[in-house]
């Protein structure tokens, strides 16, 4: 899969992973608090938080596997760091990833406009939310509190990380640092045409 | 003996302790988790030198979650059978409430105190190093990785360099609170953008040395399993197999 | 002799340029060449470089046409980092060079590059540490050292290879004079020993002797009369004080004064600390002691943390100065107005931290090594600009490894020694005590020498 990557796009893949591995984390903890306090819908609305890295680096790198193994990677950093769940959340990480890279691999890696980068939130919020329903145990809840659940989910997936992850590439991209990356070269491309 | 589980091979090490939390999630009564979190506790006093008074700061955050976790479930929980036996204002506390919030707590505790002694005595780059080498991960990403994580204290500095820039330049600091707020983002691109640029030397240096991402054939650091790696092993096992047969020896 | 390296024609330009930056070059290297190539700042030389060791065209989108051939094969049949084994290359910027945390890591990541086996690593970090003199660096972290020591520490990474081929981009840019002198010294011996093809980047071929035997000339420099030693302007009150400075773990305490319109210049041994004095003086480092006035103008050594903006032009524009394009236009940077901060050369950025900081307005200005990858005609703008400042009452402290800058500009010396300031002279007295100048790494200006010659 890492044939084709240039080393560059590796590393710049990984180190965003550990710092939003650093983030996720902070955002566990707080959500993990906020939680105690209102029950697990708490999470609910900023869950899109925890799909950023993978939207951001596809939309920077634009290469097949761009999302599911930055978001793994983050997910490792997280247990590496200690927190509360566990090495499962190595497996949520990859589960991620995969409802993001599947949005990405279904327009063939050719579409990355906003709706696509929307898509690709929905796609990680669906899949999580599957894996939650069955090892999460969401079952016990109400049908209705569970949609309400879903739908918050889905909400926060298109909007944090889909619009929130495209907003700071595209931040990134004015600094004119991102020169030699995909998403420089579809730009110009772009203004092109 | 007392660096024991620092000098443990760490990819041995985190199997372990994955193979310790996967049992601990079968279990769900308050006994098993109780029990391994102190067999834990003990194996980290025995056999480790931490700072303790660092280990309890980051345990705060968790003892908190559980703490959080154990009321709601008290409130919130939807079995309400058994005998009651506490009761506060409106709230009548059934046993089987009391079971599932303990048992819910005390599972945070245990895996946070597992996820601590890791993150507690392993150092991140050996950990890379022996993934590399015994659980053959890819040279491109454990390198990556490694890169991107020696770049956290730099990007700690670089956030501190970008304030000050902003001073020496002679950017009029923000007053009120929600122009503060904003402002961050007017550092956080730069940082990332620095990182951005980091990342891109750090790669050119790489291939400047030579790196073309194929697995090595021998290692400058080599990372071994030894005996102490058995020791160590058999010792978290011990407490996995006592704290999850607690049935047999308590009562 | 076999040719080494050999452009055909080729013609190379950044993905966003209109221009190309390399237009039908030709050229061939032979094996055990030493050739400089040298030009004005921002002509490519750099560029070139990357073209040689295979980071380019294929890490920054360039577009390249004609044929580029390394050691026979075309460059293109490499795959990324196959050829560096073969064409080590010390970069120009000695923060953005590194990839591991100590020098020993480094070292021993790029013998794991050649498959080496465990022992023979041992021995040749031993041995290359040994030859290059920095076998007390062996554990040291990478971050946490001077530049002009990274940039040694560069070179013997670039040699643990043993390559066949080195490219050294300014190597000797950020050493002291007598450390440069003896680099060269060195590089000498280590080149008739070992037949090492040397090719590299230089503004200034003074201190190289006759080390090259041919002198590649991309573009035309412009000719430039050589500095005049200039008169001083140095007036009554004192504009600045630092008051028993010190920053932990490695300064000690300092003070000094400096007056209205005088130019002192920092000197000092590679590591002596003078970087970290200038980022105490400007309060970014935490220090004790008092500093008069607080609000500075400061060029860092690397200026890239300073940039806030997205072009040259408003770079430069930021503090609020007026004259702005009569500025980009003396420091050459008017053809670069509109580009990214981040994306000129290595010359070029330097010059843009100290345009933005010569427009800010401020009354005191220090400087991290400004002359350092300047050519010729810069540097002459750029004494020009600071002798016009410093006349209208503007105060210069600025850090320079260039002795015939610091002979023409400066007033005063601060020397500076293991992080100990051994004290304020006027400039004269240095230049005529042999002993102070070899205690400090510092040599003789040429300036100096043609003069006495003058009067005996
Ligand atoms: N990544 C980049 N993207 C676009 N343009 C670039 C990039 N890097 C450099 N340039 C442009 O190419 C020109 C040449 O840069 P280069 O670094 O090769 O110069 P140089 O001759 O090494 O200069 P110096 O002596 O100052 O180091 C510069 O004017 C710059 O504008
Ligand atoms: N961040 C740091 N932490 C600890 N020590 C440091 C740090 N930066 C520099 N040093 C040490 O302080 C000393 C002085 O470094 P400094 O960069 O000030 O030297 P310098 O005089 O500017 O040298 P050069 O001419 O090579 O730039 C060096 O020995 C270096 O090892
Ligand atoms: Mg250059
Ligand atoms: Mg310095």
């Amino acid at each position: 899969m890492l044939k084709s990557w240039k080393l560059k796009e590796i590393v710049l893949m990984s180190l965003f992973s550990v710092v939003f591995g650093i983030v996720y984390l902070l955002f566990l903890h707080a959500g993990n608090i906020w939680a105690g306090f209102i029950g697990p819908i708490a999470y609910e609305w900023i869950f899109g938080i925890w799909f950023i890295v993978s939207i951001i680096c596809m939309y920077i790198i634009r290469k097949p596997g761009a999302a599911v193994i930055s978001e793994t990677i983050a997910a490792t950093i997280e247990v590496l760091l200690g927190n509360a769940i566990g090495p499962r959340l190595i497996l949520t990480g990859l589960i991620q990833g995969l409802g993001a890279e599947a949005v990405f691999a279904a327009t063939r890696y050719k579409r990355f406009d906003l709706w696509v980068l929307m898509l690709a939130g929905v796609g990680s919020a669906v899949f999580s939310f599957v894996y939650g329903y069955f090892l999460g145990g969401f079952a016990v809840y109400s049908t209705g509190y569970v949609a309400l659940m879903l739908g918050l989910r889905i909400l926060s997936g298109a909007l944090i990380a889909g619009v929130g992850g495209k907003a700071l590439s595209d931040g990134l991209l004015a600094t004119g640092s991102l020169r030699g990356y995909a998403i420089s070269r579809s730009k110009k491309g772009e203004s092109h045409a | 003996m007392k660096h024991a589980l620092h000098k443990m091979n760490p990819s041995l090490k985190f199997l372990l302790l994955t193979v310790c939390m996967i049992t601990m999630a079968f279990f769900f009564d308050p006994w098993t988790p109780l029990l391994f979190c102190i067999g834990i506790l003990v194996l980290q006093i025995l056999f480790s030198r931490i700072n303790w008074k660092k280990w309890l700061l980051f345990m705060i955050p968790f003892f908190v979650t559980a703490f959080g976790y154990f009321w709601s479930t008290i409130v919130f929980a939807e079995d309400q059978s058994g005998p009651v036996i506490w009761s506060f204002w409106v709230l009548n506390v059934t046993e089987t409430q009391l079971h599932y919030a303990l048992s819910l707590s005390f599972r945070i505790l245990a895996f946070s105190s597992l996820s601590l002694l890791f993150a507690f005595t392993t150092n991140p780059n050996t950990f890379i190093m022996s993934l590399m080498q015994q659980l053959k991960l890819s040279p491109k990403i454990a390198y990556g990785v490694m890169v991107g994580y020696q770049f956290l204290p730099v990007l700690k500095d670089e956030f501190i360099h970008i304030q000050q820039a902003h001073r020496l330049r002679g950017a009029t600091p923000e007053k009120n609170a929600l122009q503060r707020l904003l402002g961050v983002r007017r550092i956080l691109i730069p940082m990332l953008a620095g990182a951005v640029r980091k990342a891109e030397s750090a790669a050119f240096a790489m291939e400047a040395r030579g790196f073309t991402g194929e697995r090595r054939t021998s290692y400058f650091q080599v990372i071994t399993v030894s005996k102490i790696d058995g020791v160590c092993a058999a010792l978290f096992l011990i407490v996995l197999l006592l704290s999850c047969t607690n049935r047999l020896w308590i009562s | 002799m076999p040719n080494v390296i050999c452009f055909n024609n080729v013609t190379f330009s950044y993905p966003d340029e209109e221009q190309p930056i390399l237009k039908n070059l030709s050229l061939s290297i032979r094996r055990g060449e030493r050739v400089v190539i040298t030009g004005p700042s921002g002509c490519g030389k750099t560029t070139l470089l990357y073209l040689c060791n295979r980071l380019f065209p294929d890490n920054c989108d360039g577009i390249l046409t004609g044929s580029l051939e390394l050691f026979g094969k075309d460059s293109f049949s490499y795959i990324p980092g196959e050829i560096n084994h073969r064409i080590a290359t010390v970069f120009q910027d000695p923060d953005a060079q590194f990839c591991m945390q100590t020098v020993e890591e480094e070292l021993a990541f790029t013998l794991e590059n050649l498959h080496l086996p465990r022992e023979e690593m041992e021995i040749r970090i031993f041995e290359v540490l040994h030859l290059t003199g920095l076998s007390e660096f062996r554990h040291a972290i990478i971050q946490k050292l001077s530049g002009g020591q990274k940039q040694r520490i560069a070179t013997a990474c670039a040699l643990i290879m043993e390559p066949e081929v080195l490219l050294l981009d300014e190597p000797i840019a950020h050493l002291d004079p007598y450390t440069a002198k003896k680099y060269v010294e060195w590089l000498d011996q280590l080149q008739i020993k070992r037949k090492i093809t040397i090719i590299a980047i230089e503004h200034r071929l003074d201190l190289w002797g006759d080390f090259f035997e041919r002198n590649i000339q991309l573009n035309k420099t412009e000719d430039t009369t050589p500095l005049q030693k200039r008169n001083t302007s140095i007036q009554e009150n004192a504009s600045f004080l630092a008051n028993s400075i010190s920053a932990k773990p490695f300064l000690q305490e300092v003070s000094f004064t400096l007056n209205r319109g005088e130019i002192t210049v920092l000197a000092g041994p590679n590591g002596s600390g003078k970087s970290t004095l200038l980022k105490a003086l400007c309060q970014l480092i935490p220090l004790n002691g008092t500093v008069q006035p607080e609000r500075l103008g400061y060029v860092p050594q690397s200026p890239d943390f300073l940039f806030l903006t997205k072009s040259v032009h408003e770079e430069v524009a930021f503090g609020g100065g007026n004259d702005v394009d009569k500025m980009l236009t003396r420091l050459k940077l008017i053809t670069i107005a509109d580009d990214h901060p981040f994306a000129v050369s290595h010359g070029q950025k330097r010059r843009v931290a100290i345009a933005a900081m010569l427009s800010d307005g401020r009354d005191v200005i220090v400087m991290d090594e400004p002359t350092s990858g300047q050519d010729a005609a810069a540097l002459s703008e750029l004494f020009q600009l600071i002798d016009e400042r410093s006349r209208a009452g503007t105060t210069f402290l600025i850090v320079t490894h260039d002795m015939e800058f610091a002979y023409c500009i400066a007033d005063s010396i601060l020397l500076l020694n293991n992080g100990r300031l051994t004290g304020k002279f006027p400039a004269a007295d240095v230049w005529r005590n042999e002993n102070l100048q070899l205690d400090h790494h510092l040599l003789p200006p040429k300036g100096l020498m043609s003069r006495e010659a003058c009067f005996t």
